[in-house]
């Protein structure tokens, strides 16, 4: 009884006492369901459980890897779709924290005003989106008809490749915001007398910049890029809201496409065995992305 | 060769602040587009060209706001927002403390933190199939409670993680002084680490209720009742119904960021360094 109430007092009780409501709901509501979706996908569930659901093993898997086409056309574009807003979001946001690195007035508003592409609900982006692409009285469509760039209208959500196109630039948009805060983060480290050296040893801007300042903020690069490069890997309200994937899945992603399968075809065994491929393709990268926080931790 | 030099450093002085307005217009163009629709007349809205409204009109914001549930939905995502901001927080602040305090002493921990940080790193879409058969199961799909426990529970892994971080940075000194005067560890919580973590405890609260005001995925397959639901997927439904009328569209979607707009000049500074909680070191 005395160890008992030792165990009690001790730190450890403490720390997982404090710890145990928020475990509690982590389990029951992330963890059951993830290895309760991984099983759904051996087994041929339907969405009305209107008839008995039996076990099918890796029927669903096989059918994914070799028999759809669509799987592989939604993985294609999630992968390109993927590099290409990391590294335009990744552009702009360097840009963007360059600029606010220099010592300019009006800080704070640029701040707030730069902020609201990452705030704004998806649901409001992607119709305002919609709305300035669109082939009538879209103000994009206005803006190249009265330069001159193009003679009618383009129908950008109507096209297959401007579709994608689309996508990929609304990704960037609606992302660079985390990336330039880090990245401006990262940018105000470098040392000022770093850079004092480096000019009186002669080097002009071209060279400051590639030589010293990107350098220093390879870490942030790292952290950011890999964390952005997930979120919008399974990211599923952008796509699907500003294009639902088409036209005609041209811009399908596979978080969409699972989305579909369960809830649009009934599909759900199937369905889970999408976002199971999904998650171990994550699985790969996470333990990536931990064993790179491990080592920068250590230094 | 005088004037030359000037005039460089005129041009080089207006150079990021030219840059800065060309930026934020070409990045601002669809909300301030959208905006500026918003109050456009019904009679010329699907004809006009022209960027700025030719005839200034509330027509739309009339319709939206007494012909639609609008204020249903936003009523609706303002108190599930503040509940799950509510739950979300303090049970973060809970686990934040015992992460940050304990996890060089009691085995685990640091397993834990990195439990965290995986579970960030999920698709949600590989939930919701589970999720909602399981909701259904009980019997609580299409109430607000599914949503309640569902929201909670997906902005706890960040929150933990930022509400660790935050309190990496408070001093042990706090709790030594009051654990010599006396005090239990849990006093020492409540009494002293609490009341200087307002900058913290605010970052998480935004960021769970922000969650809530955005989340799109689990509220569409949860909230079927149209007066449940919250306002994306009112908006979204809304969309998909009426899809002539853009006007009603833009105005709604224009009331929907105004409450973010607000919380975004007010809170500024909370919700920055609640973006930047863990992505840079030092």
């Amino acid at each position: 009884m005395k160890s008992l109430k030792k165990f009690i007092k001790s730190d450890t009780a403490f720390a997982w006492i404090l710890l145990a409501p928020a475990t509690l709901a982590l389990i029951l509501i992330r963890v059951l369901p993830l290895i309760e979706g991984v099983g759904i996908s051996f087994t041929n569930r339907r969405l009305l459980n209107d008839r008995p659901t039996r076990v099918v093993l890796f029927e669903n898997y096989i059918r994914v890897f070799t028999q759809d086409k669509e799987f592989w056309n939604a993985f294609l574009f999630t992968l390109i779709y993927t590099v290409f807003v990391v590294a335009l979001s990744y552009a702009i946001g360097l840009m963007i924290a360059l600029l606010m690195n220099m010592k300019i007035k009006f800080r704070g508003l640029f701040r707030v005003l730069l902020l609201i592409p990452w705030i704004i609900p998806a649901v409001v982006a992607a119709a305002s989106w919609k709305w300035a692409l669109n082939d009538q009285s879209g103000v994009v469509n206005q803006i190249l008809k009265s330069l001159h760039i193009v003679s009618s209208s383009i129908p950008f959500m109507a096209n297959p490749f401007w579709a994608k196109l689309v996508a990929i630039f609304f990704g960037a948009w609606k992302n660079y915001p985390y990336m330039a805060l880090s990245l401006l983060a990262g940018l105000q480290t470098v040392p000022e007398d770093t850079k004092e050296a480096a000019r009186i040893d002669g080097a002009n801007t071209f060279q400051l910049f590639f030589r010293v300042t990107l350098p220093q903020i390879r870490p942030v690069t790292v952290v950011c890029t890999t964390l952005m490069f997930i979120w919008t890997f399974n990211n599923f309200d952008n796509i699907y809201l500003l294009t639902g994937g088409g036209p005609d899945g041209a811009s399908q992603v596979i978080s969409v496409l699972s989305y579909y399968s369960a809830f649009a075809r009934m599909n759900m065994g199937y369905a889970s065995a999408i976002s199971t491929v999904m998650l171990v393709f994550m699985l790969i990268v996470a333990v990536f992305y931990i064993k790179m926080v491990m080592k920068e931790d250590k230094e | 060769m005088k004037n030359d030099f000037k005039i460089k450093k005129v041009v080089y002085g207006i150079l990021p602040y030219a840059a800065m307005i060309f930026a934020l217009g070409v990045i601002l163009l669809p909300v301030v587009s959208m905006v500026m629709s918003s109050f456009k007349s019904p009679e010329t809205f699907m004809s006009s060209t022209s960027f700025f409204p030719e005839k200034f009109s509330l027509d739309y914001y009339r319709n939206v706001l007494g012909k639609t549930h609008f204020l249903k939905y936003l009523i609706n995502s303002v108190v599930i927002g503040v509940l799950v901001s509510l739950f979300s927080t303090f049970l973060s602040i809970l686990g934040g403390y015992a992460l940050s305090r304990f996890k060089k002493r009691v085995k685990g921990l640091k397993f834990y933190t990195i439990f965290l940080l995986a579970l960030q790193m999920f698709p949600v879409v590989q939930l919701i199939i589970p999720l909602y058969l399981t909701f259904q199961k009980i019997g609580i799909t299409n109430t607000r409670l599914s949503v309640f426990i569902a929201y909670s529970t997906f902005t706890l892994p960040l929150n933990i993680w930022m509400m660790q971080s935050y309190f990496d940075g408070i001093p042990y000194e706090l709790e030594e002084s009051g654990r010599i005067d006396g005090c239990s560890r849990l006093q020492c919580l409540y009494k002293l680490i609490v009341p200087v973590a307002g900058p913290g405890i605010s970052s998480v609260s935004i960021f769970a209720f922000n969650y809530c005001w955005n989340e799109y995925l689990l509220g569409s397959l949860l909230l079927k009742t149209d007066g449940l639901r919250t306002l994306p997927i009112g908006l979204q439904n809304f969309m998909q119904e009426q899809t002539t009328d853009w006007g009603s569209l833009m105005s709604a979607s224009s009331l929907a960021i105004l409450p973010v707009l607000i919380f975004l000049i007010v809170m500024q500074k909370q919700i920055i360094s609640g973006m930047m909680a863990g992505s840079v070191k030092g």
